[in-house]
């Protein structure tokens, strides 16, 4: 392995991790023939494995941090052949979406493949995320409620 | 011995390959001089299988791991999978790493423990040319039915008498661990040693 922050550059990286990171199983077993070439040389350099993390919140958005409760995370880190480490965090205990997620991140990382991932699974998933996440916005902003308040006549 | 370059994998199956490298350490250490076999070599891992086994049994992130040889490879490779933090200087170390004891800093140098709290000593971990055919010795202590006899290889000659000060400190001291490839053979702080008679 060369170094972590080589090509493509660091946040490139982080944007497809979180890409990743929320597909779901079907989402990328559906794209498993673009890897499947490489996968014979699968080395597991940490076996998918479920644990706990903690949610941090801030009381008010501005106030003191808390601890909001913890949530489980199952995560992997994979090495194809000689080729880059490809790692991956999800939400829930599925291993093999960790797994999947790890397999494309390691490809996505050699520039021999990256653009084609990139066009046919990172953009394509990043459009249906985003998609969803406007709907959801939409659909809670008509419940959205505009408080007024008078100035309290504390001083 | 093979290096590592890129980052190595851990145990395939954690859970009972860490628990079987548990067993062997602490049956080492309830059995002082006897050797354990802990396990074998990992694929791509510069160090011998018993080291790297109990490195990744032991280790956590409340144990910050002292290198006396600065593999920057190993070093990533053991934070990657226990989230070991590096100790700044031996006194720090809940565990040693050494492979070249030969060199090695004095043992009154590691971390003691308190008299209220011996139990924050440093483990040495010393992986030796061999654990058989060296200069024999006779270990006595708790674990040793009447005397072990012992002859490790490698050590220096001023050793012994560090351990003798080593031992004569406890409840504080530190405790070592040798290792040679897959085999490990435990020397807690209550284990006295002297030179055989007639050798």
């Amino acid at each position: 392995m060369t170094s972590n922050t080589s090509t493509p550059d660091f946040s490139a990286r982080q944007a497809w991790l979180a890409v990743l990171a929320r597909a779901s199983l079907s989402e990328l077993e559906s794209k498993l023939e673009l890897a499947n070439p490489w996968l014979p040389a699968l080395q597991r350099v940490r076996p998918a494995e479920v644990g706990m993390l903690m949610l941090r919140g801030r009381v008010g958005g501005t106030g003191n941090p808390f601890n909001l409760g913890e949530a489980s995370v199952v995560r992997c880190a994979v090495r194809l052949g000689d080729g880059p480490l490809g790692v991956a965090y999800a939400l829930g205990r599925d291993k093999r979406r960790a797994e999947l997620a790890a397999v494309f991140d390691a490809l996505l990382q050699d520039p021999e493949h990256h653009d084609d991932l990139q066009s046919k699974l990172i953009e394509p998933l990043a459009s249906t995320q985003l998609q969803a996440r406007d709907r959801l916005q939409r659909e809670v902003a008509t419940s959205k409620v505009e408080f007024f308040t008078l100035v309290r006549g504390d001083a | 011995m093979n290096t590592t370059t890129t980052l190595a994998a851990g145990l395939p199956d954690a859970v009972h390959e860490t628990q079987r490298a548990f067993r062997a350490v602490l049956d080492a250490l309830a059995r002082p001089g006897q050797i354990r076999s802990v396990g074998e070599p990992l694929p791509g891992v510069a160090l011998g299988g018993a080291m790297a086994r109990l490195l990744l049994t032991l280790c956590d992130e409340e144990t910050p791991v002292w290198w006396q040889n600065d593999d920057p490879a190993l070093q990533s490779w053991l934070r990657f999978h226990t989230s070991a933090t590096l100790a700044d200087s031996t006194a720090r170390a809940s565990f040693a790493v050494m492979t070249d004891i030969g060199h090695a800093p004095a043992l009154e140098d590691f971390a003691l423990g308190s008299a209220a709290a011996p139990e924050f000593s440093s483990t040495l971990l010393i992986e030796l040319p061999a654990l058989q055919g060296g200069p024999a010795l006779e270990w006595r202590g708790p674990g040793i039915e009447v005397m072990q006899r012992v002859t490790l290889q490698g050590l220096p000659a001023d050793f012994w008498t560090q351990w003798q000060a080593n031992q004569a400190s406890f409840p504080q001291g530190v405790d070592i661990i040798f290792t040679c490839a897959q085999h490990a053979i435990g020397l807690p702080r209550t284990t006295r040693v002297s030179r055989s008679e007639g050798v």
